[in-house]
């Protein structure tokens, strides 16, 4: 369990990365969603104790990120956003390598690499060079090395920005295998949907919202979004489109052939807050 | 102290990439061996020792320095420093495994030099006991710059030239390939912030080519230290930004 007391994270003298953030996280798979510049990556590096916050504290197994950095980091695995593996070696020996950072005996490091490895199906390209490898492989390199530490706290910072469909899929796939508590950070809304248990929505360096994909959605459940080129009433405008959000009767009167009609999705529910969503 | 990375680093950065990229020990071999050649044909001969003794200076300094590249892109690019904060290691333990993989992948060319100064009947038990001290004084200072730079720096673009600008300097302008004695005693001590100055003065010390300089013993160590705690602050284990 991981509990989030006040954390505020301040660059000079009013540059507010982090404001004052309150959360307990349970275990299970959560997401913390925003947009590029929300906060995200400060809050998921603080909390692996490679930033030291501006004021507040945390608790990762009741153990403080300031306090105890040392006995923190043993319960902890953090993958960097846009981390990459060592080109020249292979995914075999950098997992292993990593278990044996962790403390790992050599024959132990070696079993839970290739058993690691096996599960994210990297088994049959482990003695590969990883720039041999494809960016999905790449990433799946990086959850085998949080699958085989067995860690209790696992942070996955945005894991497949830059990844195509497919590369992306296998990523989750392998993501679905960690066990315990995972909090990853994505801007993709259909990765918090599609991986989290629990999603929270940060905006401005502050937690906005929280709960489950239905929970958040379920307000909203009459409404329909609209979308245009042409503008609308009382709507809002992202880049050259106008969005607006209905009650699910009034679709026949947005029902044309230059209105696109969409369910509402956890983006939604930042637009409607005014949060300027890159389109 | 977690000896197992350090070894399990060693083994994999420093010997598979001897394997895998041999074009890079290739690379760090060129200019001292160049150099080597070029002082052999323009002294007849006469200095050849020096540049054999200095050659493999020169190239220890360069795979040292060369790790600021290195460091840097594991940091930076690869975001590899911080996948590391988050195990059992310290910044010392990353440290170290870094600069004992630079030291297996310059066996290469040690082997070389040997082979070298074999030929020329260069070694004995004594010398070679203080050349080994030598190299890895040697490798802890460069790659403590390494660090330093590597740490100072937010952006990749400007540091593979730093590094080659570097590399240079600590290995033309010191008395790598010529004796000590051939430049004024201000200007040695000036240029004793390279290590290889203290190292190359050493060395021809031991190998019985100048008179052998005790104060730049107590120099050499002077910059293991103080390089080296710079490195620790530079290395950024834990950050404020």
């Amino acid at each position: 369990m991981i509990d989030i007391r006040g954390i505020s994270k301040i660059y000079g003298k009013n540059k507010v990365a982090v404001n004052n953030i309150n959360c307990r996280i349970d275990s299970g798979i959560s997401t913390i969603i925003g947009k590029n510049g929300a906060g995200k990556t400060t809050l998921l590096r603080i909390l692996s104790t490679q930033l030291k916050p501006s004021s507040g504290d945390a608790f990762i197994d009741n153990l403080s990120i300031i306090r105890d950095v040392e006995k923190v980091r043993k319960k902890i695995v953090s993958i960097p956003q846009e981390s990459s593996p060592i080109g020249i070696l292979t995914s075999y020996e950098q997992v292993f390598m990593y278990l044996t950072a962790r403390g790992f005996s050599f024959k132990s490091a070696k079993d839970e690499a290739l058993n690691a490895l096996k599960i994210v199906n990297l088994y049959d390209d482990r003695n590969k060079p990883t720039d041999e490898l494809s960016g999905g492989m790449k990433r799946k390199m990086f959850v085998a090395m949080a699958l085989a530490s067995n860690a209790e706290n696992i942070f996955l910072d945005e894991p497949t920005t830059g990844l195509d469909p497919i590369s992306r899929m296998e990523t989750w796939s392998a993501i679905k295998m960690l066990n315990g508590n995972v909090i990853l950070t994505t801007h993709y809304m259909e990765e918090a949907r599609e991986l989290s248990q629990k999603i929270y929505m940060i905006n401005d360096g502050s937690i906005i919202n929280s709960g489950t994909y239905d929970k958040l959605l379920y307000p909203y459940r009459n409404k329909i979004r609209v979308e245009s080129y042409s503008k609308l009433d009382n709507s809002y405008n992202i880049g050259n489109i106008y969005i607006k959000y209905i009650n699910s009767d009034e679709i026949g009167k947005y029902n044309s052939e230059y209105n696109v009609i969409k369910r509402i999705t956890i983006e939604d529910l930042f637009i409607m807050r005014g949060v300027d969503i890159e389109y | 102290m977690n000896i197992r990375f350090i070894g399990a680093m060693a083994w994999y950065y420093g010997l598979k990439t001897i394997i895998r990229g041999p074009s890079y020990l290739i690379a760090s071999l060129a200019t001292p061996l160049t150099l080597l050649f070029l002082v052999y044909v323009l002294s007849h001969g006469l200095l050849v020792k020096f540049a054999i003794v200095g050659g493999l200076i020169a190239f220890i300094g360069s795979i040292g320095l060369s790790g600021a590249g290195d460091a840097a892109f594991f940091r930076l690019q690869l975001r590899m420093q911080e996948l590391y904060v988050a195990t059992d290691i310290r910044a010392s333990d990353y440290m170290i495994a870094l600069t004992l993989s630079y030291l297996v992948f310059a066996i290469p060319g040690i082997v070389l030099y040997t082979y070298m100064g074999t030929i020329y009947h260069l070694f004995t038990l004594y010398n070679v006991l203080g050349m080994i001290l030598i190299m890895v004084f040697l490798i802890i200072t460069t790659t403590s710059i390494s660090f330093i730079i590597s740490g100072s720096i937010n952006h990749l673009r400007n540091i593979w030239g730093i590094t080659a600008i570097l590399t240079i300097i600590t290995s033309i302008l010191p008395p790598t390939f010529y004796p000590y004695y051939y430049v004024p005693n201000a200007f040695l001590y000036i240029i004793s912030l390279s290590p290889t100055t203290p190292a190359a003065v050493l060395a021809q010390g031991i190998f019985n080519l100048a008179p052998f300089q005790m104060n730049m013993v107590y120099i050499f160590i002077a910059e293991v230290v103080v390089y080296g705690l710079l490195a620790r602050f530079f290395v950024k284990w834990q950050s404020n930004r």
